[in-house]
């Protein structure tokens, strides 16, 4: 199953006969864009890879892929996943290294090409593939519900889906959680919960996007300004050990891989500004 | 005359072209323009619920086109505004119930009702997205200062010029804190990046999510801090110069500071 070949390793591991272990296929959606599952699919594979399990990562979004840069391996990106499927290259010479995390690989989207270019039999036998030899195969959805959807979710056994505390986003989940069906056993991570937004009632709590969605809760993240900066910098949060956004990560990713631990969760903490607002009877 | 038809387009998901069509449509309508929205995310519609209006939906876009109703049944008015109407999206269709031709038609027919047509574009560049430029003859390209949605913005920009869309920029969710102490893209580095006209510069503002979850955009609401920003892009759409705010713009501090280095 690992490791993977060297890039100058001429000498391959011989090819067992016995059946080999498969490992788990984990789609990461959401039906609305920017809600962050390619920052989810970034952290908790760098998590899961820390634990020292074998970790793909999947860019499912061709045409528009995002996910090289969040790890930034944008500049190390040679051969994508339509070349892999068009049999074009070995599937070897198209996963990248992680530069941060041991263990975890990237199989990049195709940038100048189309999601109907992909054909779904190929999808399903290529994360078939990756699974013979990861432990864990995380997908990156891309947005929406069409063919992108379709050829992202087409090899994998479970899902995880992605929300905002937003009515839209709300709707969205639901929508996606009703095309997956009784398959998948979709958990749930709500991402950008701003605590001090939901004390004031001015944004949906978590007990509120679940007594709407009814999924199992793998975790809940806050709005972090951070998550901005580890973007542009391609440092996916879950390397540091300052941030609470990184614990959070943590804590799904053995929740994922099945420990009993409690669902990470945010708490409202009132600062100084805002006891000083409500002593003064103000706005905020 | 016919109407302006604009599509609001970003490639990337949630940067905010659902609330941006919402707003400079209301603001369009306070200028006395008549404007149609079309949600065109077929499957996955959220323009009704950033405007309040889900609750009076009978028709949906796929019924126009399929012929089953007018365009006048499925057009549900604001109760705030006459002269704001949106067209929803099918919510249990797939965007491959309509052909780009089938949604030209529709918005040429649109256009004969309105002064302004403004199309909500999905998330994307599948079907959906060719789907939405079709009958647009105009384009707004909403982007947030994150190199994910830059190069995102990037990509539907070459399919827009592509097609001959003059398009025009708007950049959302800039905080002005983050770009001066460098954790942010500046206006400018987008501008140079994306190398299209610059339409309009939102901050990011936690008031947008409240006003948002409660179906009331907020241009039509009083002593909200980016009402008059949605203003002034509109104004820009119209035609009229106005100098861009400067967000960039050291504060105190930041010029203290900058005082000391250059010293």
């Amino acid at each position: 199953m690992f490791p993977l070949r060297e890039p100058y390793d001429v000498a391959q591991p011989p090819v067992s006969a016995a059946p080999v272990k498969l490992g788990r296929a984990i789609v990461v959606t959401s039906g609305k864009g920017g809600v962050g599952k390619t920052t989810t699919t970034a952290n908790l594979g760098t998590a899961l890879a820390k634990r020292g399990v074998s970790v793909a990562l999947v860019d499912a979004d061709v045409g528009l892929r995002n996910l090289d840069i969040l790890l930034g391996l944008e500049s190390r990106i040679r051969y994508h996943l339509l070349d892999v499927l068009e049999e074009k290259v070995e599937l070897d010479d198209a996963l990248v290294r992680d530069k941060h995390t041991p263990n975890l690989y990237l199989l990049a989207a195709a940038q100048s090409r189309e999601k109907e270019e992909v054909d779904t039999e190929s999808m399903r036998d290529l994360i078939e593939e990756l699974r013979e030899r990861f432990e864990y195969v995380l997908i990156d959805c891309p947005a929406g519900i069409e063919m992108g959807f379709k050829n992202a979710v087409v090899g994998a056994q479970e899902a995880i889906v992605v929300c905002t505390p937003e009515v839209s986003a709300v709707r969205d989940v639901d929508r996606v959680v009703g095309l997956l069906g009784n398959a998948f056993a979709p958990k749930l991570i709500i991402n950008r919960v701003r605590p001090h937004l939901v004390h004031k009632g001015k944004m949906l709590s978590v007990e509120d996007v679940n007594s709407i969605l009814r999924l199992p809760l793998l975790g809940v993240i806050a709005d972090e300004p951070d998550v901005i900066v580890s973007t542009n910098k391609g440092e996916p949060l879950a390397l540091r050990s300052d941030s609470q956004a990184a614990a959070a990560y943590h804590a799904i990713a053995a929740r994922v891989a099945g420990e009993d631990v409690p669902a990470p969760m945010v708490e409202y903490k009132e600062t100084f500004m805002d006891k000083l607002g409500s002593l003064l009877g103000g706005r905020r | 005359m016919k109407a302006r038809k604009i599509v609001l387009t970003s490639g990337k998901g949630g940067v905010g072209k659902t609330t941006a069509t919402v707003n400079i449509g209301a603001a369009l309508a306070k200028r006395g323009h008549r404007v149609i929205l079309v949600d065109t995310d077929i499957g996955l519609r959220n323009l009704d619920l950033v405007l309040g209006l889900e609750k009076r939906i009978v028709f949906d876009l796929v019924e126009v086109i399929e012929g089953r109703c007018q365009v006048r049944q499925a057009l549900i008015k604001d109760k705030r505004f006459e002269s704001l109407a949106i067209l929803p999206a099918a919510q249990t269709r797939n965007k491959d119930a309509i052909t780009e031709d089938q949604m030209a038609g529709l918005i040429d027919e649109l256009a004969t009702m309105a002064d302004y047509v403004l199309i909500d574009c999905p998330a994307g560049i599948e079907g959906g997205f060719r789907n939405a430029i079709a009958g647009a003859d105009e384009a707004i390209v909403v982007t947030t200062p994150e190199v994910s949605a830059i190069r995102d913005a990037d990509r539907v920009i070459g399919k827009l010029a592509e097609k001959n869309i003059p398009m025009r920029l708007i950049v959302n969710r800039i905080r002005p804190e983050m770009v001066r102490t460098g954790d942010m893209l500046s206006i400018d580095d987008v501008c140079e990046i994306l190398s299209i006209e610059l339409l309009g510069i939102i901050p990011d503002d936690e008031e947008i999510i409240d006003t948002t979850n409660r179906g009331e955009p907020l241009v039509l609401g009083e002593g909200y801090r980016l009402r008059s920003i949605y203003e002034k892009i509109v104004r820009r759409l119209e035609g009229d110069l106005i100098p861009f705010t400067n967000l960039d713009a050291p504060g105190f501090f930041g010029r203290l500071i900058g005082a000391l280095k250059a010293g």
